[in-house]
């Protein structure tokens, strides 16, 4: 079946088809390249309507549905713990479980500006030269919404978002009367008849854009791209300065690809580990990995969740996630994030559930029993309050080369890292609440989040772009330092993880890293 | 959304007389077309005569032929998709354990348990292509305290209503809108079952409109004859409902 897929010589190979995979796949078939996605997980049902489940555990039962199928095993200050991490493994990989949140960065998480440095001096290509590529991306991804009325940047061109809720609408206004600036966040939801507001779970149609649907299926739509889901890539083969083959495995099956480019998207966990996985007498420590950064510098956000009940109980229907804002984004010298709403809304059982987690890190976590009490304040709240919108304060997190993803060639399917929340991590959150709390005085809030919270879905920077070949992994054009048919397009090229959501800033960078290869190969052809 | 439902065509099996006839012709009154699936030409073709002109197709197969439901049940999904599937086709030999040959056993398995295995594996081909449908099994209690000289039938209905749950475990996350469960229609005046039962006419009119009910909440629930058997709840459970003035109330089928 996968016969004259083995014997051809692609164009390139994409190795993971989430949201960086799947948009690089789609340009450069457009370009009118041959483009192979290999998919460690399963195409799916389009069907499918599921969300991620931590609690499922069966490695094939998450497999089929798109999940990682292996644990995430953390070490975090020290205490090891194993869990299910937020992370797909699929076609569409974990963009089609997300909320399709997809917001441009500020300036100052690009580059210095004048007064706001930049923790790691600048990334390799600024804001100017990012923002026609955003502009690329938020067209490709369909997405709408309304101009940060705090931004002095050129606004985005984007479609009009639908109508909010009347719960929204009395939301935005006392904000603002608040002397806050919300404005309709930018979704990559098309709203189409009988939209189900694919928040968190697989869309069915076309709607809700995402790795699947704007990239991999328009690019299999070509004619010029193939797809080889449930195969597992287990190294990158090659000689220094260039890679030849990859090996894989498919249903038990092991074979070779070949492709005159690489391109590697298997996600900020994935990519480093199959780089360090790769190891070989000419690389001793891993493919490209001479400056032995790979997988070093891993960032996730913190997540400050609050749940903020609207003035009066209004319910109408709305889309579910519809404000942002970014009064705080940077305050006071410090680099927090936005705040947005998840798209939830708190009744009873959610802030039992929130109550409950509390309970478990609380020092009567011990007396069960006790456990069941939680119930009854939260039932009050429901009762008084009726139903709130839950709110996230995003915030930035720094890299360090000791946060960092490893491989443990004894359990391949594993997420492996170790994680240090740094104390200036700790007192940026702490200030980052108080501000949070300032700027809502006036609206009945609760924190649902008491202990630092690592957003394990937001993975970034573990093969981070630069200039200097030390200092960095990628070069600004995102192949690797020292190979010449090496590409990176998922959230490892990151060198700091900004104040937003990660995936307008992965599609907009895989359409760049698309361009990059699309002038390289006609050289490449002449050889 | 019964209109979905009614977009596509319902396939009914042991369709050749008892409460799969009451229910094809049911389902044909409402409007329903349908699907008279059985082992018997003569008992389905007698079912579709009593049907309005053109409403009933029939489609003589063995529900234990796994082959033989995949092919019957393709050919019709390629002119109509199959939205509905009532697992209705069961047998119930009266013998006791001693005088079962294994195999004798395992052919009341095949089609009691293979049978449903069959029908639903094949009726889901199209409903996860779909990512819409409804599958209604027809249920006993028969596997809780098994009577004698059943043991085939309790034992293969007892599977099947495991069936039902594992099917949903695999699928119920994935297609919220392939609502399955199960029904038990109670003691009938048919072949089957005694003599100074419920009309099935009746019976069948309570199990269709649970059947046309597509509602992703229905999924994993068991109903007997028009009401909702609520799954059983512990002490812990109950003091929980007395805290939160919460009153659990079996859901009804109207008419």
């Amino acid at each position: 079946m996968t016969g004259d897929i083995q014997d051809t010589l692609w164009d390139v190979i994409v190795i993971g088809a989430g949201m960086g995979g799947g948009i690089v796949g789609r340009r450069l078939a457009e370009m009118g390249l041959s483009v192979l996605f290999v998919e460690k997980g399963p195409n799916g049902h389009r069907a499918e309507r599921q969300g991620l489940n931590p609690d499922m555990a069966d490695p094939v039962a998450r497999q089929l549905r798109g999940y990682w199928p292996g644990p995430m095993r953390a070490t975090i200050n020290g205490r090891a713990s194993e869990f299910f991490g937020p992370l797909g493994a699929g076609v569409g990989g974990s963009s089609v479980f997300y909320a399709a949140t997809l917001e441009r960065p500020e300036r100052h998480d690009l580059e210095a500006t004048e007064d706001r440095p930049h923790p790691t001096g600048g990334w390799p290509v600024g804001f100017d030269a990012m923002r026609p590529w955003y502009a690329r991306a938020e067209a490709l991804l369909h997405v709408c919404g309304e101009a940060d009325p705090l931004s002095p940047e050129p606004p985005a061109d984007l479609a009009k978002p639908p109508p909010l809720s009347a719960g929204d609408s009395a939301l935005m206004t006392s904000l603002t009367r608040a002397g806050l600036h919300p404005y309709r966040l930018h979704s990559a939801i098309r709203y189409l008849e009988g939209c189900h507001d694919c928040l968190g779970v697989k869309c069915p149609r076309p709607c809700k854009m995402d790795g699947r649907s704007a990239g991999v299926e328009p690019a299999l739509a070509t004619g010029r791209a193939r797809l080889l889901d449930n195969c597992t890539v287990k190294r990158l083969c090659g000689a220094p300065g260039r890679i030849s083959h990859i090996e894989v495995t498919r249903r038990g099956e092991a074979f070779d690809l070949r492709a005159r480019r690489f391109v590697l998207a298997a996600g900020a966990f994935g990519s480093p580990r199959l780089l360090l996985a790769s190891h070989a007498a000419h690389w001793p420590e891993g493919c490209a990995n001479e400056s032995g950064l790979v997988g070093r510098n891993l960032m996730f956000h913190l997540n400050e969740m609050l749940a903020l009940w609207p003035p009066r109980a209004a319910h109408a229907p709305g889309p579910g996630k519809a404000i942002s804002l970014r009064d705080l984004y940077h305050r006071d010298g410090q680099r927090f994030g936005t705040v947005q709403a998840m798209g939830i809304d708190a009744g009873y059982g959610e802030i039992v559930h929130f109550l409950n987690g509390m309970f478990d890190r609380s020092a009567l976590r011990h007396i069960r029993p006790l456990r069941h009490l939680t119930r009854i304040p939260a039932l009050i709240a429901a009762r008084l309050m009726g139903q709130a919108k839950v709110f996230v304060g995003l915030m930035e997190d720094l890299g360090y080369p000791e946060n960092r993803v490893t491989w443990d060639e004894n359990a391949p399917e594993a997420l492996d890292f170790t994680y240090h929340l740094h104390g200036e991590l700790l007192t940026r959150r702490r200030a980052f609440r108080r501000a949070i709390s300032k700027a809502l005085r006036g609206h009945r809030r609760l924190f649902l989040t008491h202990q630092p919270e690592l957003n394990f879905g937001h993975p970034c920077g573990t093969l981070r772009f630069g200039t200097d070949p030390k200092t960095s992994v990628l070069n600004a054009d995102c192949r690797a330092h020292g190979l010449d048919n090496l590409y990176v397009s998922d959230a490892s090229f990151m060198p700091s993880s900004m104040g937003v959501n990660p995936s307008l800033t992965i599609a907009a960078n895989a359409l760049r890293v698309a361009e990059a290869i699309g002038t390289s190969l006609p050289k490449d052809a002449a050889e | 959304m019964n209109d979905r439902i009614k977009s596509g065509i319902a396939v009914v099996t042991g369709a050749g007389g008892g409460l799969g006839r009451a229910l094809v012709l049911e389902l044909a009154a409402r409007g329903m077309r349908v699907v008279a699936l059985g082992r018997r030409r003569d008992g389905i073709e007698e079912t579709a005569a009593m049907a309005p002109e053109g409403r009933v197709e029939v489609l003589q197969v063995d529900v234990a032929d796994a082959g033989a439901v995949r092919e019957g049940l393709s050919q019709i999904a390629d002119e109509v998709p199959i939205t509905l599937l009532i697992n209705n086709a069961a047998v119930y030999p009266r013998r006791d354990f001693l005088d079962e040959t294994p195999d004798s056993f395992m052919d009341t398995v095949a089609i009691n348990l293979g049978g449903m295995v069959n029908c639903s594996h094949a009726a889901l081909e199209g409903m996860v292509e779909a990512g819409f449908g409804r599958i209604m099994n027809v249920s006993t209690f028969a596997d809780i305290a098994p009577l004698p000289a059943s043991s085939g039938y309790a034992v293969s209905k007892g599977a099947a209503r495991i069936l039902t749950r594992a099917m949903i475990a695999d699928l119920a996350d994935r297609f919220p809108d392939i609502v399955i469960n199960d029904w038990m229609p109670g003691m009938l005046a048919t072949r089957m079952g005694v003599a100074h039962g419920l009309d099935p006419a009746q019976s069948a009119k309570w199990g269709a409109t649970l059947a046309l009910w597509h509602d992703p909440v229905l999924t994993g629930t068991v109903f007997e004859q028009n009401r909702e058997i609520l799954p059983p709840r512990g002490i812990k459970g109950r003091v929980k409902d007395a805290l939160l003035l919460r009153r659990r109330r079996p859901r009804m089928i109207s008419g």
